[in-house]
């Protein structure tokens, strides 16, 4: 997905026409005016939701993606939510060329492990962070974005770790992006072969007990942690002997050092060649390499995982404690299809029970960042002034300190909530450095255009019409008394959206999803 | 490792811990760790006097012996050691109990790279085996309590320190000025009381958090609205340091609920011209001197539920170098401060300062380890700071009994 030299120059000469009104370094100042040429603005029209309760398409879209930019209930309304899936599905056939502008500047997302050595790791940090915002708020392959970050905590990579950062681009790119739609067995295969997951977890280390050195004994740590957090899941039915006999199979992958550094090779005299039995199936001896796949094929087939995968995925997208018989109907679907990660999806999606839990979930920060700045159809480079918020809120990707990835649940971010009304106040008055919102602009498309508005003559229709913009319904009585006494004190002589939105940003509405 | 169902089990078992909770703030007990960024030469500052060897290798920089007196001589806390004159701010804790010294603390990293070594005790891991998070974020996660403050860590300055990195919720800042809500100039209040409505509507999960942070606030503003005047007539210097401690103090005095506090003090690497009773290290030492003593006047009776440690990366060689100074070398000495720190002493062995000795991988004279630094961390955070899932902050390691934190009495 590449732009034409020639759409390049066009937004040159778009950018150099509006150059002076930007304050963004030139670069950046074409990019942002690049997007909208590329339909990333807001549309000139955007309806709202009329209903006293969460529309259940925009439930289904704050579920699905990180939020939903001006137009995305429109388009999914007029499409229906079967082609809708299907395109997002179908990802790589959706025109991403005004996110890849922002998101594909980053140079060491795309070098390998032994180039990324030549870069500094806060270099190396900062970018990765950067691109998985950019791409969280500006893709519009959003359901792929949300697979990529469940994936990245599922198989969760502290880059704080030892040397994993240098590995860890290459570890995005080729096993959770390679995979994030495609079968599970891939998946949890390329990540075992991932150098930055041999390093995160130790297993680099392992080697085979047979081994004449005294260190030499197993290191279980990846073993264990493919077996409990990977696949099976904790109460999935295997025992430690299991651990152990895994930890065999899986002795003898090494990382390259000096030459060809951060490149994962199979060291044969430091495997364990011996017969195995994992889950009552004997491994054969002298399998070599091949015992990693014949693991994989007993714990990935195994039904605890399944069961294991379909209810994580409901924990993320539905409920943090989804029904039994919904669970029961993924990992069916699951095991049908061998792990095929867009049949899974579907079924996720289109369960009969989906819509029963709209508002159930609180956004965790980086979904919160991600679906204000899209509700708002913000600008922005993500520079640390804005992913300062993310570690403030203890969400910065790649950086949660144990291999279970972060919590999905809401009772773990709840200290976060200061920094969220910070940032929703900051940002709608546009005090959060480099990055804009045009809050007229988006006013005026949903209807509730404040442009000649006083603070004081705001009417209801567009309160409510604001409100619902971005959270899906109109707002309760007590809510909208709120936010009328509030302007009733608003010492503003201008337009009063800034603090209406910031206010609304901030409200528990909108940190549930 | 967690699996989802342990963690509503816990998240159930720390609301019943709630329950039981007093208010905010007054439960906790809080550690303020201040690391001497550079390795600091601790040699210097509890000057092992009655050893011969010390005079005989730091002919230029030793600090002299309290036998013969004067004002600049170090200052005889026992038999053997003494402080560096500059220590002197912090005699009276001392006397009293209060302060107490390790000897002989260190890693097991032998490359005296400044960087692998603070990381290493910033992330509190063995040489080679590194772990995730930073040894304070491990201990505040362990401690996750349903009602953690955006204040429940702070770092004082610009950037979170990689010791703190996986704490559930951490503020890095400058002063207590910078918490506050980002609302219109005079709106805070109505915009707080605006929040306080949008979320007393609601009944669960949300309230309870909404609610302390707002009570935070208020408790927040009201320290920012009073000048701060420290008690007991303490003094901090002026200085980033002294102006980091006096931030802490309000913070702790202003039951905020800050548990970890992280402080650096720079400028230990004393490679050149060193200096001895004045000079580039005893400036340094009189800001740590003086900061820790201020602080320890101002705190007053909230000192009871605080504990103050001072740690480095790594001590120096016994020997001066050719430029008056000294080069990196291994062992140091643990300060630390607090009611329950059994102080008025120096723990550990009396350093054995030959020219020559320790030929390991450091070069010569690199002082002896006898203690791995989480000895002496773990020692503080289960019995000054109540942690009881120590494993989790120190995955695997099997401590040494050192005694610088006195037992809880049961």
């Amino acid at each position: 997905m590449t732009v034409s030299r020639r759409d390049l120059l066009k937004f040159a000469a778009l950018a150099a026409a509006s150059a002076g009104a930007l304050p963004l370094s030139g670069c950046e100042s074409i990019t942002s005016s690049a997007s909208k040429f590329l339909g990333e603005g807001i549309p000139s029209k955007v309806s709202v939701c009329a209903g006293t309760v969460v529309d259940r398409d925009f439930h289904f879209l704050s579920r699905a993606t990180y939020g939903l930019w001006p137009g995305d209930l429109d388009y999914l309304k007029s499409v229906g939510r079967n082609k809708w899936l299907d395109e997002q599905l179908h990802y790589e056939k959706i025109d991403d060329r005004a996110c890849d502008l922002r998101a594909r500047r980053f140079e060491t997302l795309w070098l390998d492990t032994g180039t990324c050595f030549e870069y500094k790791k806060t270099v190396l940090r900062d970018e990765l962070v950067r691109h998985m915002l950019l791409r969280a708020i500006y893709s519009k392959r959003q359901l792929y974005e949300v697979m990529v970050g469940f994936w990245s905590d599922h198989l969760s990579i502290d880059v704080g770790k030892g040397d994993a950062i240098y590995a860890k681009a290459t570890d995005d790119r080729t096993v959770i992006r390679g995979h994030a739609f495609g079968r599970f067995q891939d998946l949890i295969a390329a990540s075992a072969k991932s150098a930055a997951m041999l390093i995160y977890l130790d297993g680099n280390e392992n080697r085979s007990a047979a081994h004449p050195t005294a260190q030499n004994i197993p290191n279980e740590n990846y073993a264990r942690e493919l077996l409990e957090l990977h696949t099976m899941g904790v109460d999935g039915g295997y025992t430690q002997s299991d651990v152990y006999e895994v930890a065999r199979c899986l002795t003898g992958w090494r990382i390259r050092t000096p030459w060809q550094r951060g490149q994962i090779y199979f060291e044969a005299a430091e495997h364990d060649d011996g017969a195995k039995v994992v889950l009552g199936k004997t491994i054969a001896a002298g399998g070599g390499e091949r015992d990693l796949d014949s693991v994989l094929d007993i714990v990935c087939k195994h039904r605890s995982t399944a069961r294991h995968i379909a209810t994580k995925l409901l924990q993320h997208f539905v409920s943090e404690e989804p029904p039994k018989a919904m669970i029961n109907r993924v990992a069916k679907v699951f095991t049908a299809t061998d792990g095929d990660m867009r049949s899974v999806l579907k079924s996720v999606f289109s369960d009969k029970q989906f819509d029963q839990f709209a508002t159930t979930k609180i956004k965790r920060p980086f979904h919160f960042i991600a679906s204000s700045l899209r509700a708002l159809a913000a600008d922005t480079h993500a520079h640390s002034s804005l992913t300062e918020y993310l570690n403030r809120m203890g969400h910065a990707p790649f950086q949660y300190p144990t291999p279970d990835g972060y919590p999905d649940q809401s009772s773990y971010w709840l200290s976060t909530l200061l920094w969220r009304w910070n940032f929703a106040l900051s940002v709608c008055s546009n005090k959060v450095p480099e990055v804009t919102v045009e809050l007229p602009e988006l006013a005026t498309a949903i209807g509730a255009a404040t442009k000649d508005v006083k603070t004081k003559t705001l009417t209801k229709p567009q309160l409510d019409c604001l409100f619902s913009h971005f959270v899906g319904r109109q707002p309760t009585s007590s809510e909208r008394s709120t936010f009328f006494d509030y302007l009733a004190t608003s010492k503003s002589e201008s337009d009063p959206c800034p603090e209406l939105v910031g206010l609304i940003l901030s409200s528990p509405a909108f940190q549930r999803c | 490792m967690a699996s989802p169902k342990d963690y509503s089990r816990r998240a159930f078992l720390r609301k019943l811990a709630f329950a039981d909770e007093a208010q905010l703030g007054t439960t906790n007990k809080s550690l303020v760790c201040i690391f001497l960024r550079g390795g600091a030469d601790t040699l210097n500052m509890l000057v092992p006097y009655s050893n011969d060897d010390y005079y005989k290798l730091r002919p230029n920089i030793a600090i002299k012996n309290p036998l013969r007196g004067g004002p600049t001589a170090a200052i005889k806390l026992d038999d053997h050691y003494a402080f560096h004159p500059k220590m002197a701010p912090l005699l009276p804790i001392y006397r009293d109990g209060r302060l107490g010294m390790v000897q002989a603390v260190g890693t097991d990293n032998f490359t005296g790279s400044h960087f692998e070594a603070q990381d290493q005790v910033d992330h509190g891991e063995s040489c080679g085996h590194s772990l995730a998070g930073g040894w304070l974020g491990r201990h505040l996660a362990t401690r996750s309590l349903g009602q953690q403050t955006p204040l429940s860590a702070v770092a004082i300055g610009t950037a979170l320190p990689e010791s703190l990195r996986g704490a559930p919720s951490a503020s890095v800042l400058n002063s207590i000025e910078d918490i506050k809500l980002e609302a219109p100039p005079g709106q805070s209040q109505a915009i707080a009381a605006a929040l306080a409505k949008l979320y007393g509507a609601e009944v669960a999960l949300l309230a309870e958090p909404s609610k302390i942070t707002i009570d935070l606030l208020g408790r927040v503003e009201k320290l920012q609205s009073q000048t701060y005047r420290p008690a007991n007539g303490a003094d901090y210097p002026d200085n980033t340091f002294g102006k980091g401690l006096k931030e802490i103090a309000r913070l702790l005095k202003g039951a905020v609920g800050l548990e970890v506090a992280a402080l650096d003090l720079n400028g230990w690497d004393t490679h050149f011209f060193q200096g001895a009773e004045a000079g580039l290290q005893a400036d340094i030492i009189d800001q740590l001197a003086t900061g820790l003593a201020a602080f320890d006047k101002d705190l007053g009776s909230a000192r009871s539920t605080v504990t103050t440690l001072v740690i480095t990366e790594f001590g120096r060689r016994s020997y001066e170098n050719s430029s008056m100074g000294t080069d990196h070398g291994r062992a140091f000495t643990v300060f630390a401060i607090g009611d329950r720190i059994a102080g008025g002493q120096v723990h550990g062995p009396l350093p054995h300062l030959t020219r020559g000795q320790q030929l390991d991988l450091l070069g010569p004279s690199g002082l002896a380890v006898a203690y791995d630094y989480r000895s002496a961390l773990a020692e503080i955070l289960v019995r000054a700071l109540d942690n009881r899932r120590i494993d989790n902050v120190f995955p695997g390691f099997k401590g040494q009994e050192i005694g610088l934190v006195k037992r809880a009495i049961v």
